[in-house]
C-alpha cells in the first residue's frame, strides 16, 4: 500500500517538474499558447470533477462562473491600474472566494434537484448569465465587449507568467482533489454520489460536502476565467460565458475518467491538443464544431467510463486473481461468495420508489 | 424516563388516491424487539419511511426519545439515535466494506477533514467486522459481496453510531437459512446490550421466536398489538391475512 | 395598464409556440427518461427548413409544416437509433444528456455550414399585418401561430389518447416493465417517440421562424427556456408543459412591460428557482427524479 502511494507522489512530482521546465526550452509562442490553454482546461476539468465526478452532480453551468471570474478581473482593472503586471494574479484568491460565495445560494437551491434535473438547472443558469452579460451593457459593455489593460510583460516571454500561474492553479486543484480523496470529505462524497438518500440516513454530512464541492469547484473555475480574461485582453459575452467551455471540461473529465485524480488532466491534455489541431487544420468554426461534436459522440458511446477507470479495473482484476490463486489466502472460502457476487454485481442497482416497497 | 422510545400517533399518508397509512398508531417500548407485520401492501414500508423522515406524513405526530420528530429529516433522526436498514440492502457498492462502516460513523463537519479511514475509525469498524464475520472481506468493494453479506453489512453500518433504536426492513428476505440464524443471533446480542428494535418481517417463525410485542398493520391501520402467541388466534388478524 | 394587458396578450400568444416545443421535449422525457438538449436545435432546424422552402419554392411556412415535420421525424428517429440506443442503462440519464448536447452542437455545426451564421428571417407578405381589438394590437402571425400550436397540441393529445400507438406510449411512460410484458416494443416506441418529439419541434420551428429572426446559435436561447418550462411543469407531463409555458411567457411579458425587457430575459430562471425551492419536482411532476 505504502509503495503504491509513493509511486503516486513520484508521478505527480515528475509531472509537475516536467511542466515547470517546459518553457525553459525556448518553445515557440504557438506551442506555449497551446499549453496555456491546455493547462486552463486541465484546471477546470479537475475543478469540475470535484462536483461532477466525486459528488455526482453533473453541472453544465460552470462556464457561468468562468465568466464571473473573467468579468470580475476585467471590471476591477478598469478602475485600477496595472503596474507590475502581476496585480491580477494577486486578485485571484479574492475572485475564487467571491465566486464561491456567489455560488453558495445557487448551489443551495440547485442541489435540491439531482442528476439530470440538476444539469438542466445549471445549464439554464449558464444561459441566463450569458444573457445578463449581453444585456447589462453599462457594466459589461454588452456585445461590444470589455477590455483589460495590456499586461506589461515582454513580448518574448509573454506567455510565461500565465503559464506559471496556471501551473500553480493546477497544483492547487489536483492537491485539493487528492486531499479530498484521502479525507472523509471524499468518503462522504462517494456515498452521496452512490445513494444520497441512504447517505443522509446514516449520518453523512450530505449538505455540507455537496455545498463544499460546488463552491470549491466554481471558485477554481472563476480563477481560471480571470486568468483567461487577462491573457486574451478583451472579452465578449459569447466567449466569456460559452457553453462550449462547459462541454469541453465535461467531455475531458468523461474521457479521462470521472472521480479520479488524473482522469480530467489526461482528458484535458488529449482533447485540448486535439481541439487545437482541429481548429488549426479545419479553420472555419463550422466544420470545427461538427468535428468536435463527432469526437464527443464517439467518446460517449465507446468509452462512457473513461480511460483511468478502465485501466484501474484491469489492474484490480489482475491483483484479485493473484490473491485468489495464492495458497495462503482465504481464497477457498471466498470462492463461492465471489461466484454469487458476480451474478449480483451485474444487476443494475435502482432504488425502488418508497411507496411501492410494500408490494415487493 | 417512563415514556416509550417511539410513539407514532394517528399518522396518515396517501399517494394520489391510495391511502397507504390511515390513522395508524404504534408504540415501541424501550428495550423491546417490536415486530411490524401485515399482508403485502398494508403500509409497513410506508410506515418505516414516514417514521425515518424519508416521506413526510400528511397528518399525525411522531415522537422519538421524548422529542417531536414528525417533520424531521433522516439526518436529524440519525443523530438522535434512530437508524434503519432498507429492504433491498442499500450499501455503497464502490466503497470497500470497511469504508461502508466508517462512512456511517456520524462525523461532525470538522471531522470531515480528517483522514478518510483513520486509526480510530479502523478500530471501531474492526470490532463490528469481527462481530459480523466480515473481516476477511473488509477490503473488498461492497458490490463484490453476496446479497446476504450486504444485508449484514448494512446492519453493521447502522450500528456505527450507537443507535438507540434500529429499524430493520425485512432482515431475512432473500437470505439463506444460515444467514437468517446469524441475523437472529446478532439481534439478540444487540438487544441484550440495550438496543431497541423495530422489525418489519414476513418470516413468521422468525417473528414468533424473536419479537414481543407484535403490531399488525392492515390497509394502513394497526389492527392488533400484543404478544406473539396471541397474534395467531386473533380473528381480525386471521381475517386480514386470509382475506374475507 | 394598457401596456401590461398588451404584454399579457403577447405572453399568452407566445406561450402557445413554446408549449408546442416543450410538449415534444416532455414527451421524449416521458417515454425514454432522456432530457433532449437538442430540442432547441431541432426547432431551429425546422425554422431553417421552412425558410428554405419559402425562399426556394415560395411555400408558405404554415403549409410547409407537413413537410418539415416528416423530415424532423426522420432526424429524431435517427438520433435515437444511432446515439441513444447504444448507451448502457446504468448511467444512461447522465450520458444521454451529454449525447443530446453533442447532437445539438452537431446540428448547429451542420446548420452553420449550410446556412452560415448570419440572422435569417422569413418575410411573408402578412408578416407585419395586425388587428386592433379594443385598442390592443394583435399581430396576425402571432395569432395564427397560437392557433396552429393549439391545433398541433390537440393532434398530439388525440394521438396519445385515442390511438393504439398512444396507448403503447402512455403504457411505457407509466410502467416500462409491464408495458414490455404486454408486448409493447419499447425500442420501437422510443424511436417513434423521439421522432414525434422532433416533429413537434419542426412544427414549432416554422412558427418560430415567422415570429423571430434566427441563426444557427439561436438554439441556446431556446433550450434554456424550454428546459425551464418542462422542469416547471414537471418533466414528462404534457399538460404541465402547457401550463409551464403559460407561466413563463406571461411572467416574462409582464416583467418586460412593467420593469424592463432586460430583466424579462431572466424572469424564467427566477421563476424556475422559486418553484424548485418549494417543489423540487416541478409543479406537476409526480415521480421522484434523479434518484440514481
Amino acid at each position: 500500500m505504502r509503495s503504491v502511494r509513493g509511486i503516486g507522489q513520484a508521478r505527480a512530482a515528475v509531472f509537475f517538474a516536467v511542466l515547470a521546465m517546459l518553457p525553459a526550452f525556448n518553445l515557440a509562442h504557438w506551442v506555449l499558447n497551446m499549453l496555456v490553454f491546455t493547462l486552463m482546461y486541465a484546471v477546470m476539468a479537475s475543478a469540475w470533477n470535484l462536483l461532477g465526478g466525486f459528488a455526482g452532480y453533473p453541472s453544465l453551468g460552470h462556464a457561468a462562473f468562468f465568466g464571473v471570474g473573467a468579468y470580475a478581473v476585467t471590471l476591477w482593472f478598469q478602475h485600477h491600474g496595472i503596474h507590475s503586471g502581476y496585480e491580477p494574479f494577486f486578485l485571484l484568491p479574492v475572485i475564487g472566494i467571491g465566486a464561491a460565495i456567489v455560488g453558495l445560494p445557487i448551489a443551495a437551491i440547485a442541489m435540491r434537484t439531482r442528476s439530470d434535473v440538476f444539469a438542466i438547472v445549471t445549464i439554464t443558469l449558464l444561459f441566463v448569465a450569458q444573457t445578463l452579460a449581453f444585456n447589462l451593457r453599462s457594466i459589461t459593455g454588452g456585445a461590444q465587449g470589455a477590455s483589460i489593460a495590456i499586461p506589461p510583460f515582454s513580448a518574448a516571454t509573454f506567455e510565461r507568467p500565465f503559464y506559471d500561474v496556471l501551473l500553480v492553479l493546477l497544483a492547487v486543484a489536483m492537491g485539493l482533489t487528492w486531499a479530498s480523496m484521502r479525507s472523509k470529505v471524499g468518503l462522504s462524497l462517494a456515498a452521496v454520489r452512490a445513494d444520497e438518500d441512504k447517505a443522509a440516513g446514516i449520518g453523512v454530512r450530505v449538505q455540507a460536502v455537496k455545498l463544499l464541492a460546488f463552491c470549491v469547484s466554481v471558485g477554481l473555475t472563476a480563477m481560471v476565467g480571470a486568468v483567461w480574461a487577462y491573457y486574451v485582453g478583451f472579452i465578449y459575452p459569447q466567449f466569456a460565458i460559452d457553453p462550449l467551455i462547459t462541454i469541453a471540461i465535461v467531455l475531458m473529465t468523461f474521457l479521462g475518467g470521472r472521480a479520479t485524480l488524473w482522469g480530467p488532466v489526461i482528458g484535458a491534455f488529449i482533447l485540448e491538443l486535439a481541439q487545437q489541431y482541429f481548429a488549426y487544420s479545419l479553420g472555419g468554426s463550422q466544420y470545427y464544431l461538427i468535428a468536435y461534436a463527432l469526437v464527443f459522440l464517439v467518446v460517449m458511446l465507446l468509452m462512457p467510463r473513461g480511460i483511468v477507470p478502465s485501466i484501474q479495473e484491469r489492474l484490480r482484476h489482475r491483483r484479485r486473481r493473484r490473491v485468489v490463486d495464492a495458497p495462503t489466502s482465504t481464497g477457498g472460502a471466498a470462492q463461492p461468495v465471489r461466484a454469487e457476487a458476480a451474478s449480483m454485481t451485474r444487476r443494475p442497482f435502482t432504488p425502488v420508489p418508497y411507496a411501492e416497497g410494500d408490494r415487493a | 424516563m417512563t415514556t416509550a422510545l417511539l410513539e407514532v400517533a394517528n399518522v396518515s399518508r396517501r399517494f394520489g388516491s391510495v391511502r397507504a397509512l390511515q390513522d395508524a398508531s404504534l408504540t415501541v417500548e424501550r428495550n423491546s424487539i417490536t415486530a411490524l407485520i401485515g399482508p403485502n401492501g398494508s403500509g409497513k414500508t410506508t410506515m418505516f419511511n414516514v417514521i425515518t423522515g424519508y416521506l413526510p406524513a400528511d397528518s399525525g405526530t411522531i415522537r422519538f426519545d421524548g422529542h417531536d420528530v414528525t417533520r424531521a429529516k433522516p439526518a436529524i433522526l440519525y443523530r438522535r439515535g434512530l437508524s434503519r436498514t432498507f429492504q433491498q440492502a442499500r450499501v455503497f457498492g464502490h466503497l470497500t466494506v470497511q469504508e461502508n462502516l466508517v462512512v456511517a460513523g456520524g462525523f461532525s463537519v470538522a471531522q470531515l477533514f480528517g483522514r478518510r479511514v483513520g486509526r480510530q475509525d479502523r478500530e471501531r469498524a474492526a470490532a463490528l467486522l469481527v462481530e459480523f464475520r466480515l473481516s476477511h472481506v473488509a477490503d473488498l468493494y461492497a458490490s463484490e459481496l453476496s446479497y446476504g453479506q450486504r444485508k449484514l453489512l448494512e446492519f453493521a453500518a447502522v450500528l456505527m453510531s450507537q443507535p438507540k433504536l434500529v429499524m430493520l426492513d425485512e432482515p431475512t428476505a432473500g437470505v439463506n437459512p444460515v444467514m437468517i440464524e446469524t441475523m437472529e443471533q446478532h439481534i439478540r446480542q444487540l438487544h441484550a446490550s440495550g438496543i431497541t428494535f423495530l422489525i418489519v418481517e414476513h418470516d413468521m417463525n422468525f417473528v414468533m421466536r424473536l419479537c414481543d410485542p407484535v403490531v399488525v398493520l392492515d390497509q394502513g391501520h394497526e389492527i392488533f398489538t400484543g404478544a406473539p402467541d396471541a397474534v395467531q388466534s386473533n380473528p381480525a388478524v386471521l381475517d386480514a391475512y386470509l382475506g374475507a | 395598464m394598457h401596456a401590461l394587458i398588451q404584454g399579457i396578450i403577447l405572453g399568452i400568444l407566445t406561450a402557445g409556440v413554446y408549449a408546442l416545443m416543450a410538449s415534444g421535449q416532455t414527451l421524449i422525457f416521458g417515454i425514454m427518461k432522456v432530457v433532449n438538449l437538442a430540442q432547441g436545435a431541432m426547432v431551429i432546424l425546422g425554422a431553417y427548413l421552412a425558410f428554405q422552402l419559402f425562399t426556394s419554392f415560395g411555400i408558405d411556412p404554415f403549409l410547409a409544416i407537413p413537410i418539415t415535420t416528416v423530415a424532423l421525424f426522420v432526424v429524431g428517429v435517427l438520433v435515437q437509433l444511432l446515439f441513444l440506443r447504444p448507451l448502457r442503462s446504468d448511467d444512461r440519464s447522465e450520458l444521454s444528456l451529454l449525447v443530446t448536447f453533442a447532437v445539438a452542437l452537431l446540428l448547429e455545426g451542420i446548420m452553420s455550414v449550410i446556412w452560415s451564421t448570419s440572422d435569417r428571417s422569413i418575410n411573408t407578405h402578412y408578416a407585419n399585418s395586425s388587428w386592433t381589438v379594443f385598442g390592443y394590437q394583435i399581430t396576425l402571425v402571432r395569432l395564427w401561430a397560437f392557433l396552429l400550436s393549439l391545433f398541433a397540441l390537440g393532434l398530439l393529445y388525440l394521438l396519445l389518447n385515442r390511438t393504439r400507438f398512444g396507448r403503447a406510449i402512455r403504457a411505457s411512460v407509466q410502467n416500462p416493465e409491464s408495458a414490455t410484458l404486454l408486448g409493447v416494443q419499447s425500442e420501437r416506441v422510443s424511436a417513434i417517440g423521439f421522432g414525434l418529439g422532433a416533429a413537434t419541434a419542426a412544427a414549432a420551428g416554422s412558427v418560430y421562424g415567422l415570429l423571430y429572426p434566427f441563426n444557427s446559435g439561436s438554439h441556446y436561447d431556446l433550450i434554456s427556456r424550454l428546459l425551464s418550462i418542462v422542469i416547471l411543469g414537471g418533466l414528462g407531463s404534457v399538460g404541465g408543459a402547457v401550463i409551464g409555458a403559460l407561466v413563463i411567457s406571461v411572467s416574462s411579458a409582464i416583467v418586460a412591460s412593467a420593469i424592463s425587457p432586460i430583466w424579462s430575459e431572466m424572469t424564467f430562471f427566477i421563476v424556475l428557482l422559486l418553484v424548485l425551492l418549494v417543489r423540487p419536482r416541478g409543479l406537476f411532476g409526480t415521480a421522484a427524479r434523479g434518484a440514481i
